[in-house]
């Protein structure tokens, strides 16, 4: 029911990457009409930042992972914003619509004469949400910025890793799927309101301060004490022992957290006699993590996280990429979902992370194909004629294969 | 004008991170929040880091807490508590025992969900880092991985559970239903959002993240923190022509044009190579001045601030990234506001702090 809920609402989803996509993607799965604005030639470069000839006639548009996992339920249509038949479409468009996306770097939708003003004209209601890394307002809100920028403005690599290493990333690129989140949630918040009230607006979300949540624990430190948090690595106050653990196998680790001395006691108990030197576990550190490193060096972290949960002991096995797919609690609640999609065949998607009930949502279309729905939208919902349709075809305005950027990216 | 959210309610019956977090959100665009605490308070009173000689000992509960209300469980009748689930539109819990059969909309917020094989698990951030993948990657080469600290991915729970409970707040504005509705988020699952992309490319491509060393990751190089002169930047380097520009701004043309160093990946490859050349380089800069001519010249490339120096980053002063919460005693404390901004029905910028049970007797029938 949850893949139905939003069945009504339509958002234009002009934003690319990881971060904009996610945030409509969140509104699709729960039964959203999104409709995904690229172009042949300004197409998702999450397709390919380095697009070549050899990449387009090898199909290489439709064979990112990461373009598709983060675009399915949506539908798709190519325009080229920078004719004037193209954005006049895309205004046809909007006036359809509830809500727009974007998270261009500032500057880029006044460069093609588009923006919240000009959106309201043909739709009183809509909302605009602009997500660039900086915010809209203020001295940087044209600055650029990845997701990994993201993370390095906030701040955030401060709070981790070691004193004596360079303030340390989360080695993905963090602040997209954050920003991804928070653009989800401002939409839902001013589609609602335009629900009750009739009303649009301009929304803005600042993907960097979409991070000092995360960051919280080390702003509200300095904000209490004007002091920076000391980086610990795993050390961390309150907790003996506290650590990674290398278990048997390549690169195979357990993290293993005691919080009190209940739960110290039922991991003494487990790692019999490996602990019994210990009589101080907060004093002994370096004697506490050589004794753990020692019991768990031989043993399969997974059945270890398993023997350990079952005494109430705080330990988790660390995953890589390709053994989540075979983690038995995610497939035991249908986490991970297959949809068969062109070019690429059958591919697992993750399901949304809420559910109702017991029940997970189910997926309803794979990522749509570049343009995949210009007829479906443009001539059949937008009324195009088909003589306009095969015009703007035969322009390049519309259209199902890539393009070689004529300017550099 | 009022708050998009204002004539919502919703109640916190747990008072984990996550939870606050969640009712956070609906509090920040004006809801009414009311925390039912019970008589030694929530979880989140304790947490660190603490504050002396303030009547809110602790500021992470100030920051998750500010414009709720709160009510001690304790000291209401179970008539009157009912009475309050049956009024709220959403109440939200950490799956504890206490029944929720009357609320008319309800999320639960779990380190692992209500069902499978890991719903009993003790949680805590670090495993959600652990299982989600992220954490292998982190780290030197020869390990240990080093764990992300802090309340990280509660708040990623939190902001997801928001996103389902606003969903299906929308939904019934929509479709007006009186037909009970229980959600549930799993903080774990919350987390894979940093990750499915890796797990997708890896089941396409056999390609397995692993942990190259500090700061150095997929898909390119450069990319990670970086000391200047006289403080740290960030940067990465993704693009042809941002690859061009950055040779251009160190003064580095002579690798410019290598062929191996077109891609992203080839500059993954050739790490060692590059590195000792861009750390000499970039010690000729000062950041302040490096940030400015790099985003001139359309490179990513930020400083990276510390908690000291990000309250007087011009950019988040301008925004308001910051505002004051009251946390009594005539104290107030600095904290982050929300990132993202109704410009028609703008959210709540500080605020104060309520002390346990000072609400109470407004619900005492």
């Amino acid at each position: 029911m949850i893949e139905r809920s939003l069945n009504g609402i339509r958002i234009v989803d002009l934003s690319m990457g990881w971060a904009g996509p996610l945030a409509a993607r969140q509104l699709a799965d729960m039964g959203a009409d999104v409709i995904k604005v690229e172009s042949c030639e300004r197409f998702d470069w999450w397709r390919s930042w380095e697009a070549t000839p050899e990449w387009i006639d090898d199909e290489g548009a439709e064979k990112s992972s990461a373009f598709n996992m983060v675009n399915r339920n949506k539908r798709a249509i190519t325009l080229d914003l920078e004719d004037t038949d193209g954005r006049d479409l895309l205004l046809r468009l909007v006036r359809t619509a509830n809500a727009v996306v974007e998270n261009f770097s500032g500057g880029v939708l006044p460069k093609l004469n588009l923006g919240y003003e000009t959106f309201k004209r043909v739709n009183e209601k809509i909302i605009l949400l602009s997500m660039p890394a900086f915010g809209s307002t203020g001295p940087w809100r044209n600055f650029r910025a990845y997701g990994s920028t993201v993370e390095q403005a906030s701040g955030l690599p401060h709070l981790n890793g070691l004193a004596q290493d360079p303030p340390t990333m989360h080695h993905v690129a963090y602040g997209d799927a954050v920003g991804g989140l928070n653009g989800a949630a401002a939409l839902l918040v001013a589609l609602r309101h335009q629900a009750r009230r009739g009303e649009g607006q301009f929304v803005d979300l600042s993907q960097v301060e979409a991070l000092f949540p995360l960051a919280a624990h080390g702003i509200m430190h300095y904000s209490a004490t004007r002091s920076e948090v000391p980086r610990t690595g795993n050390q961390t106050a309150g907790a003996a022992p506290h650590g990674v653990y290398a278990c048997a196998g390549d690169d195979e680790w357990i993290v293993i957290q005691i919080f009190n001395d209940e739960q110290w006691q039922a991991l003494r108990q487990q790692a019999t006699p490996y602990l019994d030197v210990i009589t101080d576990r907060f004093a002994q550190g370096e004697a506490l993590d050589r004794a753990i490193s020692d019991w768990t060096e031989n043993q399969v972290s997974h059945q270890l996280m398993r023997a350990l949960q079952a005494k109430h002991i705080p330990a988790a096995a660390t995953h890589k990429a390709s053994t989540l797919l075979n983690d038995e609690h995610l497939q035991a609640r249908g986490y991970w979902q297959w949809m068969n999609r062109a070019v690429v065949g059958n591919q697992p998607n993750p399901t949304a992370p809420f559910r109702a009930g017991d029940v997970a949502v189910e997926l309803t279309s794979p990522a749509p194909t570049l343009g995949e729905h210009n007829r479906e939208v443009l001539v059949e919902e937008l009324g195009l004629s088909e003589q306009e349709f095969t015009r703007l075809l035969s322009r390049g305005v519309i259209g199902n294969r890539p393009r070689m950027p004529s300017r550099k990216r | 004008m009022s708050q998009a959210l204002a004539d919502i309610l919703v109640l916190d019956v747990s008072g984990t991170v996550s939870t606050t977090y969640c009712a956070k959100l609906f509090a920040d665009y004006g809801a009414t929040v009311v925390n039912l605490e019970p008589e030694e308070g929530f979880p989140t009173r304790e947490l660190a880091p603490l504050i002396e000689n303030a009547a809110c000992t602790s500021a992470m509960h100030a920051y998750l807490n500010a414009n709720k209300q709160s009510v001690r469980r304790d000291l209401l009748s179970d008539e009157e508590f009912s009475r309050l689930i049956s009024q709220a539109d959403l109440v939200l819990n950490d799956g504890g025992a206490e029944a929720l059969t009357d609320a008319s909309l309800s999320m639960s917020i779990t380190w692992y969900g209500e069902d499978g094989p890991y719903a009993d698990f003790v949680g805590a951030d670090a495993q959600c880092f652990a299982l989600n993948g992220m954490l292998r990657t982190i780290g030197h080469a020869e390990g240990p991985p080093l764990i992300p600290t802090g309340y990280q991915a509660q708040i990623v729970g939190g902001t997801t559970a928001f996103i389902g409970a606003m969903g299906q707040v929308l939904a019934r504005e929509l479709t007006p239903s009186s037909v009970p509705l229980h959600l549930q988020t799993s903080i774990f699952e919350a987390m894979l959002c940093f990750t499915e992309v890796g797990v997708i490319t890896a089941y396409n491509t056999g390609l397995e993240g692993h942990r190259l060393g500090i700061n150095r990751f997929p898909p390119t190089y450069p990319l990670g923190v970086f000391p200047c002169r006289d403080g740290w930047i960030g940067l990465t380097v993704l693009t042809p022509s941002q690859w061009h520009a950055f040779c251009e701004l160190l003064d580095m043309s002579e690798f410019s044009a290598v062929d191996l160093f077109q891609s992203s990946v080839g500059r993954l490859e050739a790490v060692d190579l590059i590195e000792p050349v861009i750390c000499e380089k970039l010690l000729n800069f000062s950041a302040e001045d490096l940030f400015y001519r790099a985003q001139n010249a359309a490179v990513p490339l930020a400083r990276v601030p510390t908690m000291e120096e990000l309250f007087q980053v011009d950019q988040f002063v301008q925004r308001n990234a910051f505002a004051a919460v009251d946390v009594g005693n005539g104290k107030s404390l600095q904290m982050p506001t929300i990132p993202f901004r109704l410009f028609s029905t703008p959210p709540k910028l500080g605020g104060a702090v309520a002390p346990l049970g000072a609400d109470t007797q407004d619900y005492k029938s």
